[in-house]
C-alpha cells in the first residue's frame, strides 16, 4: 500500500496494488496516476450520477473461498442505458470485475487476448461483431449476445486504467453454456478480454453493502 | 468502516411535459419513464431527462398501484412499472418489481391468477421440443406468437414503447412457466412461478381471481391440477384395498368341517329325501355353502330342495338348486349346456347344530333335437354342506365402491387437464400429463 497526497488538492490517496496505477481522488475527482515513483494528476473524473446500486467502495465478499474487497468502479453509458463495473481486489492481489446491469451481476476476470480464438482476434483487429456468432475463449464456447458502443460516464476509487469521462469503447457481450459469459472491449488502442459467469449477490456473501433508505438490507452470511 | 446514514432510495425529477414531480425508484437502471400525471414518455438514460413523446392523458387505474410494496417468497418488492401486452387480441398485464438488493422481478396476470417471474441468466437446454432447466422438464405450450405492448406506465430498464413486438414461446410444468422472448437483438428467458392467490392478496392486496371450473375460463397453462397429487395415491390405496379384500374374503369366509353324502335316484322315479348332518356352526352368523354334483346326468336334471334345520330350535333355512346337463346337435353342430356341479349359499345362519334335509327328484329331458335318449339308469348325486362361503357379488360390489373415489378423482383430473391443455397451440403434447 502506498499513500500519497493528491497533486491537485493535497488529500491523501491510496494505491493498494502496483497493478492498479490509477486512483480517483475521493475529494476532488482528479485522476491520479502512479508510474514508478511519479505521481501525477491527469485530468478529472466526472461526478457519479445517483443510482441505487447496493454495492459501494469498501463492500467485501467472497468468490468461493477467495475474499475480495470492492475498491473501484467505472460507470458506463450507452444509447439505451448505463451500467456499473465494480473492481474487486482479492486478498492474493489479483483483481476481477463485477458487472452490474439490469439488477444482474457478472463476475469477470481479464484474460490475455491470446486466449480467444480467431473470432475474438477479428474483433480485436477492428472487425465488427455479429449477433449470435460463436467464439471460444479459454476453450469455452460462447455466442455474441449484445454489441454496443459504450462510453465512460464516471469512475471512482482505484482502477487498473485511466477512465476519463467520454472514453469510448466498442463492447461485445457473449453468453455461454450455463451461466458463462464474456465481454470484449476494444478502444482505439487495444482490446481487453474478460471471461466469467453470472452470479447472484447472495452467492458472493457480501458484507458492508450500501444502506438504502426504506429497504431492509438482507444479511448474506 | 462505520456504516454511514442510508442513502436515499429515489431520485426525483420534474416531468419535462407537465412539470409534475416524478420519483425514479430504480435510479441508475431506469431508462424510460412514463409520467403518471400526463402519461408522457421520458428518456432518463442520460442525466438530462428528455421528452420522447408528449401525452396529456390520465394514467390507468391499476390493480396494484405503482409504488405498492409486498413481500413474496421472502423478498420485499416494489411495483415500479406496468405493461399491458396482447397476443392475437388476448391481453395480459405485467408489473415490473424492483428491490435494490434483489434486482428485478415480474408479476404477471391475465385475470386467472398471478405468477412471479425472474429473468434467467442461464439458457435452458432444448430436449426435443421440451426445455430442460435445473433438471426439470418444461413441455411446449404456446409454440410461437408475437406479443405487442399496448400500454405502459412507470419506469423501465429498457426503451419501452407502445407497439413494440417480441416473438414469444412458452413451456410449462405444473406450477411453473418458462417463457422465451426474442427480438432482433436478443433472446431472454423468464421463469415464472404460480403464486397462491391468497398469498398475492396478503402481499399486494389483490382480489381473489375466480377459480376453475366456476370461472368459465380454462385453467392457466401452468396451473397444477388439484387432483394431480391425489389421483396416484387414491389409485394406490384403492388397489391395495381391493387386493386385500380379494385375499381376505375367502380366508374370512372359511368355516368348519364339511359333511357329504351321495344319494342314488332313478330318473322319473319317486323323489328321494336325505338328511345330512350334523353340521356344526360355531360363529354367531355365517354363510353355509351347499354344493351338489352328479357326473351321470345326461339330458337330465335333478331338482334339489334344501332345508337347513337347527336341531335345537327347528328353525329352517331353505334354498333350491338344480344339477343339469343337455346336449344334442343342430345346424351349427353339436352343442351341450348345463352344469353338473352347482353351489348354493345360505347367508347369515346363526350358530348351532344343523341337519340338511335334501329332497331330490331326477327327470329326463325329451328335447326334439336330442340325439341321446336319457335312460332309466340310476343317477348318483353328491351333496356337500360346508360352513362358510364367499358372496362374490358382494365382494365385487365392495371393490367397486372402493374404486369409485379414485375413478371420480381420475375423471376430474382428466377433465382439468383437457381444459388446461385446450388453450395450447402445440398439438397434443401437453395432454399426456403425468398423474403425479
Amino acid at each position: 500500500m502506498l499513500t500519497v497526497n493528491c497533486p491537485n488538492c493535497g488529500a491523501p490517496v491510496r494505491f493498494r496494488s502496483p497493478a492498479l496505477p490509477v486512483v480517483v481522488c475521493p475529494y476532488c475527482q482528479s485522476l491520479v496516476t502512479r508510474i514508478g515513483d511519479e505521481i501525477r494528476a491527469v485530468g478529472k473524473a466526472a461526478v457519479l450520477p445517483f443510482d441505487v446500486s447496493p454495492i459501494r467502495i469498501g463492500t467485501t465478499g467472497r468468490d468461493g473461498d477467495r475474499a475480495f474487497e470492492v475498491i473501484g468502479r467505472v460507470r458506463w453509458g450507452w444509447s439505451d442505458g448505463s451500467w456499473n463495473e465494480w473492481l474487486l481486489l482479492f486478498t492474493d492481489g489479483s483483481h476481477a470485475w463485477l458487472g452490474e446491469a439490469m439488477g444482474l451481476y457478472m463476475l469477470l476476470a481479464e484474460r490475455p487476448p491470446a486466449s480467444g480464438d480467431a473470432g475474438v482476434s477479428r474483433i480485436a483487429a477492428g472487425g465488427e461483431a455479429i449477433l449470435g456468432t460463436r467464439m471460444t475463449i479459454d476453450g469455452q464456447m460462447l455466442a455474441v449476445s449484445d454489441i454496443r458502443e459504450a462510453s465512460c460516464i464516471a469512475a471512482e476509487g482505484e482502477l487498473p486504467f485511466r477512465a476519463p469521462p467520454g472514453w469510448t469503447v466498442y463492447s461485445v457481450d457473449l453468453r455461454g453454456e450455463g451461466s458463462a459469459c464474456a465481454t470484449i472491449q476494444r478502444d482505439a488502442g487495444e482490446t481487453s478480454l474478460y471471461l466469467g459467469r453470472y452470479v447472484t449477490l447472495a452467492e458472493l456473501r457480501p458484507q458492508g453493502l450500501r444502506a438504502i433508505e426504506g429497504w431492509a438490507m438482507p444479511s448474506f452470511t | 468502516m462505520a456504516d454511514p446514514a442510508p442513502d436515499p432510495a429515489t431520485k426525483t425529477l420534474a416531468c419535462p411535459s407537465c412539470g409534475g414531480t416524478i420519483a425514479i425508484r430504480a435510479a441508475g437502471h431506469t431508462v424510460t419513464l412514463v409520467c403518471h400525471y400526463c402519461s408522457s414518455l421520458i428518456d432518463v438514460a442520460n442525466p438530462d431527462a428528455r421528452l420522447i413523446a408528449e401525452y396529456h392523458e390520465a394514467a390507468q387505474e391499476l390493480a396494484i398501484p405503482l409504488g405498492t410494496r409486498g413481500t413474496l417468497r421472502g423478498t420485499e418488492w416494489e411495483a415500479i412499472g406496468f405493461l399491458q401486452r396482447s397476443e392475437g387480441g388476448i391481453g395480459w398485464s405485467e408489473y415490473l418489481l424492483f428491490n435494490p438488493y434483489a434486482g428485478y422481478a415480474w408479476l404477471i396476470t391475465d385475470g386467472r391468477g398471478w405468477s412471479l417471474g425472474r429473468m434467467l441468466t442461464v439458457t435452458p437446454r432444448d430436449a426435443g421440443g421440451a426445455m430442460l432447466l435445473d433438471g426439470e422438464r418444461y413441455k411446449p405450450f404456446f409454440a410461437g406468437g408475437s406479443a405487442r405492448v399496448d400500454y405502459v406506465l412507470g419506469e423501465f430498464y429498457w426503451r419501452v414503447a407502445v407497439g413494440e413486438r417480441v416473438r414469444t414461446a412458452d413451456f410449462v410444468r405444473p406450477g411453473f412457466m418458462l417463457s422465451r422472448e426474442t427480438n432482433d437483438a436478443e433472446e431472454t428467458w423468464t421463469l415464472a412461478e404460480l403464486i397462491d392467490p391468497r398469498e398475492m392478496g396478503t402481499a399486494f392486496g389483490t382480489d381473489l381471481p375466480p377459480a376453475w371450473p366456476g370461472s368459465g375460463r380454462p385453467p392457466m397453462p401452468h396451473q397444477p391440477s388439484p387432483w394431480a397429487g391425489l389421483v396416484g395415491r387414491a389409485w394406490q390405496f384403492a388397489f391395495v384395498a381391493v387386493l386385500a379384500l380379494l385375499v381376505l374374503a375367502p380366508i374370512l369366509g372359511r368355516g368348519g368341517t364339511s359333511v357329504s353324502e351321495t344319494v342314488t335316484l332313478f330318473p322319473e322315479g319317486s323323489e328321494r329325501s336325505a338328511t345330512i348332518g350334523p353340521i356344526v356352526l360355531t360363529r354367531a352368523k355365517q354363510p353355509v355353502t351347499i354344493r351338489a354334483r352328479s357326473d351321470e346326468v345326461r339330458n337330465q336334471w335333478v331338482d334339489l330342495d334344501y332345508a337347513l334345520v337347527d336341531r335345537a330350535t327347528q328353525a329352517s333355512y331353505e334354498a333350491y338348486d338344480i344339477v343339469e346337463q343337455y346336449e344334442g346337435s343342430d345346424s351349427d353342430g353339436r352343442w351341450s349346456e348345463g352344469n353338473r356341479s352347482t353351489a348354493s349359499k345360505i347367508a347369515s345362519v346363526p350358530a348351532g347344530t344343523y341337519d340338511l334335509v335334501v329332497d331330490l327328484g331326477a327327470h329326463n329331458w325329451t328335447g326334439a333335437s336330442s340325439s341321446y335318449a336319457a335312460g332309466i339308469a340310476p343317477v348318483k348325486v353328491t351333496v356337500t354342506v360346508s360352513p362358510g362361503g364367499v358372496f362374490w357379488s358382494n365382494v365385487w360390489l365392495a371393490a367397486l365402491l372402493i374404486l369409485l373415489p379414485a375413478l371420480r378423482m381420475g375423471w376430474q383430473h382428466i377433465r382439468f387437464e383437457a381444459s388446461r391443455s385446450g388453450e395450447s397451440d402445440v398439438g397434443g403434447s401437453t395432454s399426456d400429463e403425468d398423474d403425479d
